[in-house]
């Protein structure tokens, strides 16, 4: 004996033979006991036939058991305990209180866990507990020791993202030795951000079915069902000025009876959009576009927001904000005109054949004192729509354009003036292109009109001097974007010299102090002056023969190249496009962290003469989507190449805009220019932070476990109790090497044979 | 003052002093439309007193600021570069033309520059008409001479009109050669600036036919359209014109 206790046997062949020699012995031993029986049937004695047929079985049967070696099997077997794994949420979103004002979720977990844990031991002895902490992977953990860090709970919960069903999958096949899996126990809010993102679905039902498990859920933080969220929003990153943008909103209620929740899309403090949703009751999600025309173009923040009701859950999803990025599909201009005249025409026809400007025109073809001598209805004229550019339409174009225009008092523009005035220092452009009706010839002097322009209107000089003139680059001209006609200093002003002479300029009084002149006549008469005024940019070109810088110039072989730079130059600085912006500001991302790495603008800054304005002061302001106020958030000094990172401190989540302004060291303006980005969360994780017990109890159901309540007791589930043994030892002992199986075979066939040998057989 | 003709110097001189529409001037010619006449080599000027008249007749009527004087330039010329509206006439054939008045012309239409091509002689399948084809091949290879629709915007630049007159009604159509989306050369067989031909007394100078006065004001329309069109290109199709147009066409 070796010692060991054995408690089961099984017989057993302990032949070496293979299978298949096996299995065709035992057939040739059946047909020989048939082929006998045959040669038998005729013996009439009934007695002497079963006496041969069951020698012949018998000998049969005792070399079969010579074939086969049977043996004995000892065993030593033992019953395996099955597992039961239990889960514990770690991500992110257990950081979040369990209940209005209580502890965090992750502690009101480990103090559940805490209070279980002799449920844990009275199960330990019938099967083997798992331990694992979960969200996007899993991880092995000791309760004891998470049960004795309830105060540091926070700590646990890291994870960046929920994934529920794979952390089942992965527990359920993660046992060791074969052990067969009793249940799964999952203490989560059930915020899963992966499969299940959106509950329960046909695929997920399988998975978990394949779990041949039930799971036991205890739902964390499902005391404050009360929740009202934001959970999804979907805008496009940029957007068409003046072209309407739809925001897609996701809105979900949990524990709220059917409310209707007022929505409202704020840029800046103020409402952009607003619209009304009914969710709660049975509907727990709800969809609500959200549409507003922005109406000037940048990067605005915005914020979509809900109420915060009482009682809910998180207060922080009730928001959810966004960077918008608008732009101009088409440069609207409208060209208003005097009187028809080639300078017209070539600029018309320049803004018609370019497919990024939107050209809207009107041009006064008859005045008073004209005699068509046909009736009104044998002309093509309409009333000049004034209210319509200058009130109704006016913030729709990014251009105005007044080309040989005067303030006539029949066309009754008095009424129109200042709000054109207040078009352009919002943000809107107007040029002022010369003619025998423009100028200081157009009446619009010391009107609010000539406050915006670069030039002051008012002259008791001959509105025109009809000396040619030849233009010449000035300083500031030389470093403009709108003067650039080709690359280089040199080359520019080359380019400019050799342009046909102009025959003549509008006068103006004078040139203001904060208006650059680009260019000159070689006698020093103003010819082209920029300015810049509130948000709005002004030009005065005091000619109407611009075009000779096209068909002129195209008939000394020069071409209308010229003309055709200059002009879309001028409308891109006009309109403000960004490549001609002198000062730049960019946040180093759209979004950032909270509590991660601080903001920080990165500006570049020249002066409206386009040069590096290097030691300008910058300061930054920081206005939110909720609240328009502005307020320091930080400064900078520029470096020699007009360059400064100015970094901001941690701000709380939301929409922001930045405005940075730049001042020279001895004072004077430099420029201003704007940023918007966002403070959020990146992830699902706390995005969707909301908990979902009814994603824990679909699981349960799918898997015919139950939801938990806190004070369940552990021990008492009906965990799946599986029948497995383990076979610790073995040992065989062979039959067939006892002699009187031999013995008795050969008394068998010797008596066969003497039978038949006396009963007359061969 | 090689480019001036000099029947038309005195004329404009008679004009400007007698009975211009006059207006604040001070820009010179640059911003006014001032004709321009193509010198060849044949009978160049047929109608020396009908540009003038319709500058005259397209200042007194319209906004548009034009001078009295005629430019009558040879192709080569580069002054012709500051006078984008020319006219070539004759009313006899054309003489051949050297390559590079040729080239000069297709750079002057290809930049902008609009080309009216009057028979004077209004005798379709004529001398002046082949000619002016043959020389039309050459300027613009590519180029082909086509009807103008009824529907084009030159007959409601100004004035709404149902088709085309001039002094004589050869053909009732004018045509045209397109570039780049605009009339550069328009082709008229009736003889247009004829009828505009009034002398200093006041006096018309060349009978309309068949249609007398009521066809000469309507060759003065087509002349306004065209100088209002030459302007302003396609400004009556714009939107905001269509619907008022619609209406006055149904009346």
């Amino acid at each position: 004996m070796d010692g060991t206790s054995y408690n089961a046997w099984r017989l057993t062949s302990l032949s070496t033979l293979p299978g298949w020699v096996l299995v065709l012995a035992c057939a040739v031993l059946c047909a020989a006991i048939w082929l006998s029986f045959r040669g038998i049937r005729a013996e009439p004695s009934a007695r002497r036939r079963r006496i041969l047929i069951g020698l012949r079985i018998a000998a049969g049967a005792l070399l079969l058991v010579l074939l086969l070696e049977p043996g004995v099997e000892l065993r030593a077997e033992s019953r395996v305990r099955a597992r039961i794994a239990v889960l514990l949420d770690t991500s992110k979103s257990m950081r979040f209180p369990a209940a209005p004002g209580g502890p965090s979720r992750a502690e009101a977990m480990l103090g559940w866990l805490k209070s279980r844990l002799p449920d844990l031991s009275a199960l330990a002895s019938r099967f083997q507990i798992d331990v694992y902490g979960f969200d996007k992977e899993l991880q092995p953990q000791d309760p004891e020791k998470l049960a004795a860090s309830v105060g540091q709970a926070d700590q646990l919960a890291q994870g960046p993202s929920t994934d529920l069903l794979g952390a089942l999958g992965t527990a359920a096949a993660a046992g060791t030795g074969g052990r067969p899996l009793a249940g799964l126990v999952v203490a989560s809010d059930g915020a899963d951000n992966a499969e299940l993102i959106e509950g329960m679905t046909p695929q997920a039902s399988a998975e978990l079915q394949k779990l041949h498990a039930p799971v036991f859920a205890l739902p964390v933080g499902a005391q404050a069902m009360r929740d009202l969220a934001i959970d999804k929003v979907v805008v496009d990153d940029f957007a068409f000025v003046r072209n309407q943008v739809t925001v897609d909103v996701t809105v979900s209620a949990r524990g709220f009876p059917s409310t209707d929740v007022p929505l409202v899309v704020k840029r800046e403090g103020q409402i952009v959009a607003q619209k009304t949703v009914r969710v709660g009751g049975n509907t727990q999600r709800a969809e609500a576009k959200l549409s507003f025309v922005p109406d000037r173009t940048g990067k605005f923040a915005f914020q979509v927001a809900a109420p915060v009701y009482e009682g809910e859950a998180l207060a922080q999803n009730n928001s959810r904000s966004f960077v918008l990025k608008v732009i101009r599909d088409r440069v609207r201009v409208v060209l208003v005109v005097g009187r028809p005249s080639w300078d017209v025409r070539f600029l018309r026809q320049l803004l018609k054949r370019d497919p990024n400007v939107d050209l809207i025109s009107f041009f006064i073809l008859r005045t008073p004192g004209d005699d068509t001598r046909s009736s009104q209805d044998e002309l093509s004229l309409i009333p000049f729509p004034t209210q319509e550019i200058f009130q109704e339409q006016l913030k729709t174009f990014d251009l105005v354009i007044f080309q040989d225009f005067g303030n006539r008092p029949w066309y009754h523009l008095s009424q129109y003036l200042d709000g054109i005035a207040s078009y352009v220092r919002d943000g809107g452009a107007l040029a002022v292109v010369g003619g025998e009706q423009a100028f200081s010839a157009s009446d619009f002097g010391g009107t609010a009109i000539d406050a915006v322009l670069p030039v002051s209107l008012a002259s008791s000089a001959p509105p025109v001097e009809e000396t040619p003139a030849q233009v010449r680059l000035t300083d500031a001209g030389k470093r403009h974007p709108v003067t650039e006609l080709v690359p280089g200093v040199a080359a520019n002003e080359h380019a400019w010299a050799r342009l046909p002479q102009l025959p003549g300029l509008n006068t103006v009084a004078s040139v203001k102090d904060s208006a650059q002149t680009l260019l000159t006549s070689q006698d020093g008469r103003p010819v082209l002056v920029v300015g810049e005024v509130g948000r709005g940019r002004t030009l005065a070109l005091t000619t109407d023969a611009s075009w000779y810088w096209s068909f002129v110039a195209a008939g000394q072989e020069m071409g209308p190249r010229a003309y055709e730079t200059f002009w879309h130059g001028a409308i891109r600085w006009l309109v403000r496009d960004p490549a001609l912006t002198p000062m730049r500001v960019a946040s180093e991302r759209t979004t950032f962290e909270p509590g991660g790495d601080p903001p920080a603008l990165d500006v570049q800054v020249r002066g409206s003469d386009y040069g590096a304005a290097s030691g300008a002061q910058l300061r930054a302001q920081l206005s939110s989507a909720e609240d328009a106020t502005q307020r320091l958030a930080g400064q900078a000094v520029a470096g020699p190449d007009g360059t400064a990172r100015i970094t901001l401190p941690q701000l709380p989540p939301g929409a922001y805009k930045a405005v940075v302004t730049a001042k020279r060291p001895e004072g004077g303006d430099v420029g201003e220019a704007e940023e918007a980005f966002v403070v959020q969360p990146s992830g699902a994780e706390l995005l969707q932070p909301a908990p979902r017990p009814d994603v824990l109890r679909a699981v349960a159901e799918v898997t015919r476990g139950k939801v938990l309540e806190q004070d369940d007791r552990l021990d008492t589930l009906p965990f799946r109790d599986p029948e497995r043994v383990e076979v610790g030892q073995r040992k065989s002992r062979p039959l067939w090497d006892r002699w009187g199986v031999l013995a008795a075979l050969c008394c068998i066939v010797g008596v066969e044979w003497t039978l038949r040998r006396r009963w007359g057989y061969a | 003052m090689a480019g001036w003709s000099r029947r038309t110097l005195l004329k404009a001189a008679l004009a400007a002093g007698l009975a211009w529409p006059l207006r604040a001037r001070a820009f010179g010619d640059a911003s006014r439309l001032v004709f321009a006449q193509l010198r060849h080599g044949g009978r160049w000027d047929p109608r020396p007193d009908g540009l003038p008249r319709l500058a005259w007749e397209v200042a007194k009527r319209t906004s548009i600021e034009t001078s009295p004087m005629v430019r009558g330039l040879s192709a080569a010329d580069p002054d012709l570069f500051r006078h984008p509206f020319t006219v070539l006439s004759s009313d006899v054939a054309l003489p051949p033309m050297a390559d590079a008045e040729v080239s000069a012309l297709r750079r002057y239409i290809s930049y902008g520059g609009f080309l009216l091509v009057d028979d004077a002689s209004a005798q379709s399948g004529g001398p002046f008409e082949m000619s002016a084809r043959d020389l039309l091949a050459r300027i613009l290879p590519a180029g082909k001479l086509t009807r103008v629709a009824r529907e084009h915007v030159l007959y409601k630049s100004f004035y709404l009109l149902d088709g085309p007159t001039g002094r004589s009604v050869t053909r009732p159509d004018l045509e045209a050669i397109d570039v780049g989306g605009r009339l550069a050369v328009l082709y008229s067989p009736n003889d247009l600036v004829g009828a505009f031909a009034r002398d200093s007394l006041g006096t018309w100078e060349l009978e309309v036919v068949p249609g007398g006065e009521g066809q000469r004001e309507k060759a003065i329309r087509l002349g306004v359209n065209l100088a209002m069109y030459t302007l302003c290109l396609d400004y009556k199709e714009d939107q905001v014109h269509i619907p008022f147009i619609m209406k006055r066409r149904r009346i």
